[in-house]
């Protein structure tokens, strides 16, 4: 979508909801989930299931904005599993200096959490503008460095953690875990606010704008003045932001972290960003249809959950739903042109 | 007027295309036409020669610290380990020079090996291999099919063809492991030997020598590469580039059967649950090979001599007692190191 035809579709009519298939995708499994099983609707299910959406929305909301450069981050997971962890050993080291000892027995991390946490964005962050620099300076293919970077983490996470996990205790912890506002789980309400924010930050701002024209036609955007480079490593950043974020929520609810988790889930989000509509090619694709499709990704599989269906058909289920949702968006483009 | 060194920072000298052939992904707007150069490689690339450079670094490294380094039991070690994802960077390599690629060879490998291992009470060996081998094959088709006809970005069909095939080698085998022990034939692929060479290290040779001939020969290649660097083009001078595709990714699917039957042969017993994150590794030997992910470029001797420099890198630091994690990390910088040189004249790369 060129930045014109972006913008005169910027006003979210209620009937430009109305029509998004995904949102009649999200009811109809919500509505079969109703009616199969008395469970499904129950207080407790729904937030489960809001905590997982949350967890996939996050990262899926940080490739969004680097695909939507038309770049990919192949290392949110294994950055999201690297930063918390790095926020652990940096907070326990700190706590050495300072004569605390902030893990205990068993691996048990009791440090503040305030630190941790500052010290897990800020890695996860750095490891987004070094792969943005990568990217953009050092003119490494964007698949090629976060890949290698995603092998880099994974080993230094074992390296950091001697493959043994860390667990944590704390209110804070808690809180974001397990807490519930008005009805809604912490975590989600996190995913809600960030992709709110970073939504208007992408439509609504010229940066934002940039990073669509980046995705739409780099030549032309490099022509017309923008230092396209510093985007990228904005974009780059703020994945590694998003990625960090889902760190914290997932480590949180877990209360525990080791170098071995999440293998697999920049595929996940991946999907996730696809199914939503972004574009693998840059340049189009809205945080709020991501958001939908994380939701509508993890009612899905709750669905199957609550089915009792086995992992193994849950994945096929995952596999077979991307294939069709994209092959039939391609029959529709070719349909419409 | 030009400079002493232009040729070093733009790697623009006539005859000499070490640099851009090093460089991992070609910018195909940038791409100068080939000029006198043929579409296709006739001979080893420069870029090639310097990724053997590297190597033979590696082993007079190797061999000045460690004297047993060459000696035949220790390449027997070394080329056995990288056997299996040889052969598979053979055909993601094939793939990506069409533009496309190939994330399921992990799962194709698994999925194969467990239809062959459903087949083990017959104790047919041509029937458990012919099955291994067929269900490489169709699953490679489809994956095909699915770029290729439907139209669905390869990134994502085979992200998906990865999920299934992985969650179907499960509920095949009901997450049990299959253990292949009594047909000999089977074991043969990883534990057998031809005329003294192990049969592993006997398969990656052949796989190579195929894959160069299929590469280099004056039909396939060309529509090979003329399919990567610019499919409208290709298609409008007569190459059926869905065609080209399929085949390609047939071909990759055989791969991966290939070194599904040779790692399970090695470990002795076929698991539902094998090689995870096995697709990254391959697309990292893929990628120091000196393949694009743009299409169009790559080479098979770069991607053999790339398995080969990550073989020697792994044996070396075994040998140091590095951890196999520090490895993975020295491994990823490695990549980083021979990938970017030669990047710096291009506008930017995505």
């Amino acid at each position: 979508m060129t930045i014109a035809e972006r913008a005169s579709a910027r006003p979210l009519a209620v009937s430009g909801i109305l029509k998004d298939p995904i949102l009649w995708l999200l009811v109809s499994i919500v509505i079969v989930g109703a009616a199969t099983s008395p469970h499904y609707l129950s207080e407790l299910n729904i937030q489960n299931l809001l905590r997982n959406a949350a967890l996939v929305g996050l990262l899926a909301t940080g490739m969004s904005i680097v695909l939507i450069t038309g770049r990919i981050d192949l290392s949110i997971a294994a950055n999201m599993v690297f930063a918390t962890i790095i926020g652990v050993v940096v907070t326990a080291w700190i706590g050495r200096e300072f004569d605390v000892r902030w893990i205990v027995r068993g691996n048990t991390f009791v440090g503040s959490p305030v630190v941790f946490i500052a010290v897990s964005i800020m890695t996860g962050v750095a490891i987004g503008i070094v792969n943005g620099i990568g990217v953009a300076y050092l003119k490494v293919a964007s698949f090629i460095m976060t890949l290698v970077s995603l092998t880099a983490l994974r080993g230094m996470g074992y390296l950091a953690t001697n493959g043994a996990p860390f667990y944590l205790k704390g209110e804070t912890f808690n809180w974001l875990g397990d807490a519930v506002l008005l009805g809604v789980p912490v975590s989600f309400a996190l995913f809600i606010i960030l992709v709110a924010v970073t939504h208007f930050f992408l439509t609504c701002t010229t940066t934002g704008g940039r990073l669509y024209a980046i995705g739409g036609n780099e030549t032309a955007t490099l022509y017309s003045g923008i230092k396209t480079k510093r985007y990228i490593v904005t974009a780059f950043a703020l994945s590694g932001f998003f990625a960090t974020v889902a760190g914290l929520v997932f480590t949180a609810r877990l209360k525990s972290v080791e170098a071995a988790l999440a293998q697999g889930y920049e595929l996940t989000a991946i999907a996730i960003a696809v199914i939503g509509g972004v574009a693998l090619g840059g340049g189009t694709g809205s945080l709020w249809r991501v958001l939908l499709a994380a939701v509508t990704f993890a009612a899905g599989l709750n669905l199957l959950a609550i089915w009792g269906v086995p992992t193994w058909y849950q994945n096929l289920a995952i596999g077979a739903v991307l294939v069709l949702a994209v092959a039939m968006a391609r029959f529709q483009y070719k349909s419409q042109h | 007027m030009p400079q002493p060194l232009d040729w070093l920072r733009h790697g623009t000298w006539t005859g000499f295309d070490g640099f851009r052939h090093m460089a991992a992904i070609e910018d195909k707007a940038g791409a100068k036409p080939s000029g006198n150069r043929p579409a296709w490689p006739a001979l080893p690339a420069v870029g090639d020669l310097s990724r053997v450079a590297v190597l033979i670094a590696l082993v007079t490294v190797g061999q000045y610290l460690y004297p047993g380094f060459l000696s035949a039991e220790n390449l027997r070690v070394i080329l056995t380990a990288v056997a299996g994802i040889g052969i598979l960077a053979f055909g993601m390599t094939m793939v990506v020079i069409t533009g496309e690629i190939d994330l399921s060879v992990a799962g194709v490998a698994v999925l194969s090996t467990v239809v062959g291992g459903l087949l083990i009470a017959t104790g047919s060996p041509f029937l458990i291999i012919g099955a291994v081998l067929l269900c490489g094959l169709v699953l490679g088709i489809i994956n095909g099919i699915l770029v290729a006809k439907v139209g669905i970005s390869s990134l994502i069909s085979t992200l998906a063809m990865l999920g299934i095939a992985g969650a179907l080698a499960n509920i095949f085998s009901g997450g049990q492991a299959a253990y292949p022990e009594k047909i000999a034939e089977f074991m043969w692929f990883g534990r057998g030997t031809v005329f003294g060479v192990p049969v592993p290290i006997a398969l990656f040779a052949l796989m190579a020598l195929i894959c160069l001939f299929l590469t280099r020969s004056a039909t396939f290649g060309r529509r090979l590469y003329a399919t990567g660097g610019n499919a409208r083009a290709a298609m409008l001078s007569g190459i059926r580039v869905d065609r080209v595709k399929i085949a390609v990714f047939a071909f990759c699917g055989v791969c991966a059967a290939v070194a599904g039957l040779i790692e399970s042969a090695r470990l002795g017993y076929i698991n539902p649950a094998a090689f995870p994150g096995l697709e990254l590794k391959v697309l990292a030997v893929t990628v120091l090979g000196g393949a694009a992910l743009a299409g169009g470029t790559g080479s098979v001797f770069g991607a053999l001599v790339a398995a080969l420099i990550i073989g020697v890198i792994n044996n070396l630091l075994n040998q140091m007692g590095v951890s196999f994690y520090m490895q993975q990390v020295v491994t990823a910088l490695v990549i980083l190191v021979v990938v970017m040189p030669g990047m710096k004249h291009r506008k930017f790369v995505k």
